[in-house]
């Protein structure tokens, strides 16, 4: 299992959607550090290399990395139908949750190697703003970027490493809801825009309070409201599960 | 025991069936070919077969297990279900091959060399699969499909892609196969190609098994006699011919050529030529397909 999950992490890191993804988490912050409109659009002018970073995992979790993350889980499946080796790899005597299972640990490691990306390249993008303490925050706690006085270097840095880690625990079952959809309509694009329907349709159901508290979308800002994890992981947690036990389930008897 | 044995498989897709109660079996050492029009339901069988597809009823069976319920049962099994073989483009053919040698649970890195080199592939073996010429994907892929030496190998089109040479290798391939003991399924268009070495020849039309045509032993007379429709209706009647029909104007036919010859005599029908034919498998193909 070790090996295929080798071999699976491999051929996901081959996928171009996965490459344009990474080199987009890492470059953007460049662009965040000399974008003109912040102050406009975040009420932020920059005091420390530290924002850029929080800068960068705020707006890339508005839309672009669940995209990208969705992106990356469909085509894990979605091109091995397209180019024929699913059917190559299912001649063996493989048992067909392994593979998918393999597929889908995978698919849940790349958020992580994303946000990674997204850090480094934030922190090389905020290089010039100096990373040591400052006055101000990182916009992840009280105070919002204007902060509650001086923030120093190694609580900056906590701050943020826990936002990202939460971060990645959020598009995680995301990734899962993906693969499931890339294994009912074996196609990328069919199980990406699936994915991301489900998730606008979900955002709409707020207009039903009493559902809300149980919505994946209600979570999907968790790195922002960590005090919310009591009830937003164990919920993140079971929707991962469920999406992955559906998808072994259809996967097994899919006609290929 | 037989190597492959379907029972009664069908496939639907809502009301609209796509194969329907084929039962065949292939012994091991024997070639069966699966011949017929396009959209008569090959390529579904062998999917089938394979376990790739799902059957709505009926069952597959390898070496006498389940191919649908046991995933085990595909250790048994080598397959070429596409034309040209797929294979991951950035991976040179050796690795293609190892990936296939570690999910088959081969270890000895010798076979692949053995392998590539039956195929006649050691030149382009560290080549990346991308640059491949479709002739030399498709025989990556039976290379793939018989280096774990598999008891049954099924094969879609396995000649599809490729130039004479490449299909006098496979055929040769084949037949050694099948003198090893390997029991062969293929599905073909290329009848007289196979007809040389398959013992049996499956027809396909509208999702059923039409005829199942046995090649062992089987000879054929030709006799040119007049008047012609009068002969075919005399060797009909008689007990020892098992088949006659008139191709080309003349009568082809299955069984004794003493009897016939001597009945066509007594009853006055003027005799030009009899003499033994091979059995023209394209030729009855076409008619068993027309008639269906």
């Amino acid at each position: 299992m070790l090996r295929l999950l080798v071999f699976e992490l491999y051929k996901l890191f081959r996928l171009r959607s996965v490459g344009l993804g990474l080199l987009t988490a890492s470059l953007l912050p460049f662009l965040w550090a000399l974008a003109p409109g912040l102050k406009e659009v975040y009420g932020l002018v920059l005091a420390s290399g530290w924002q850029v970073v929080s800068l960068s995992l705020m707006a890339g979790m508005e839309f672009l990395f669940p995209f990208l993350v969705v992106m990356a889980a469909s085509e894990s499946l979605g091109s091995e139908v397209a180019q024929g080796t699913l059917k190559s790899l299912l001649l063996h005597p493989l048992p067909r949750t392994r593979l998918i299972l393999a597929k889908l640990l995978s698919a849940l490691l790349y958020p992580f190697v994303l946000l990674g990306a997204s850090f480094l390249g934030s922190l090389l993008a905020g290089l010039p703003h100096g990373l040591g303490g400052f006055y101000g925050g990182t916009g992840l706690r009280a105070g919002g970027f204007a902060g509650v006085g001086f923030l120093s270097a190694q609580e900056a840095l906590g701050q943020l490493l826990s936002a990202h880690l939460l971060a990645g625990i959020v598009l995680l079952p995301l990734a899962a809801l993906a693969l499931l959809y890339a294994t009912v309509f074996l196609s990328t694009a069919a199980g990406a825009l699936a994915a991301m329907t489900t998730l606008l349709l979900m955002r709409l159901l707020v207009a039903f309070p009493a559902l809300t508290p149980f919505l994946l979308t209600t979570y999907l800002d968790l790195h922002l409201r960590p005090s919310a994890a009591g009830l937003g992981l164990p919920l993140l947690l079971i929707y991962t599960l469920g999406f992955t036990f559906l998808a072994a389930l259809v996967f097994e008897r899919k006609d290929l | 025991m037989e190597a492959l044995r379907l029972q009664g498989i069908g496939k639907r897709y809502g009301r609209k069936p796509v194969l329907e109660g084929v039962s065949l079996s292939v012994r091991p050492g024997e070639v069966y070919a699966l011949a017929g029009p396009n959209g008569s339901g090959k390529t579904t069988l062998i999917r089938l077969v394979t376990g790739l597809a799902f059957p709505t009823e009926g069952r597959a069976f390898l070496l006498g297990e389940d191919v649908h319920k046991s995933p085990g049962a595909r250790r048994h099994l080598g397959a070429v279900v596409e034309a040209p073989a797929a294979f991951y483009p950035y991976l040179t053919g050796r690795e293609n091959l190892r990936l296939h040698a570690y999910l088959s649970g081969v270890k000895e890195e010798a076979r692949l060399t053995e392998v590539l080199a039956r195929l006649k592939l050691l030149a382009v073996a560290d080549q990346k699969v991308g640059r491949y010429s479709l002739g030399q994907r498709q025989r990556l892929g039976l290379a793939a499909a018989i280096l774990h030496r598999p008891k049954v190998l099924v094969l879609d089109e396995p000649t599809s892609g490729l130039d004479p040479e490449g299909v006098e290798l496979v055929h040769g391939l084949l037949q050694e196969l099948a003198r090893e003991g390997l029991a062969v399924l293929l599905s073909t268009h290329h009848l007289r190609e196979v007809s040389g070495y398959a013992q049996k020849v499956g027809i396909l039309g509208g999702g059923r098994l039409l005829d199942e045509v046995d090649l062992t032993g089987r000879e054929v007379y030709r006799l040119e006699a007049e008047p012609l429709e009068g002969a075919l209706a005399l060797l009909r009647g008689l007990p020892q011919v098992a088949s006659a029909r008139i191709q080309g104007g003349a009568l082809l036919f299955e069984g004794e050529p003493e009897a016939a010859l001597q009945a066509l005599l007594r009853e006055g029908y003027r005799v030009r030529a009899l003499f033994p034919q091979r059995f023209d498998l394209q030729a009855y193909y076409q008619e068993r397909v027309k008639h269906a």
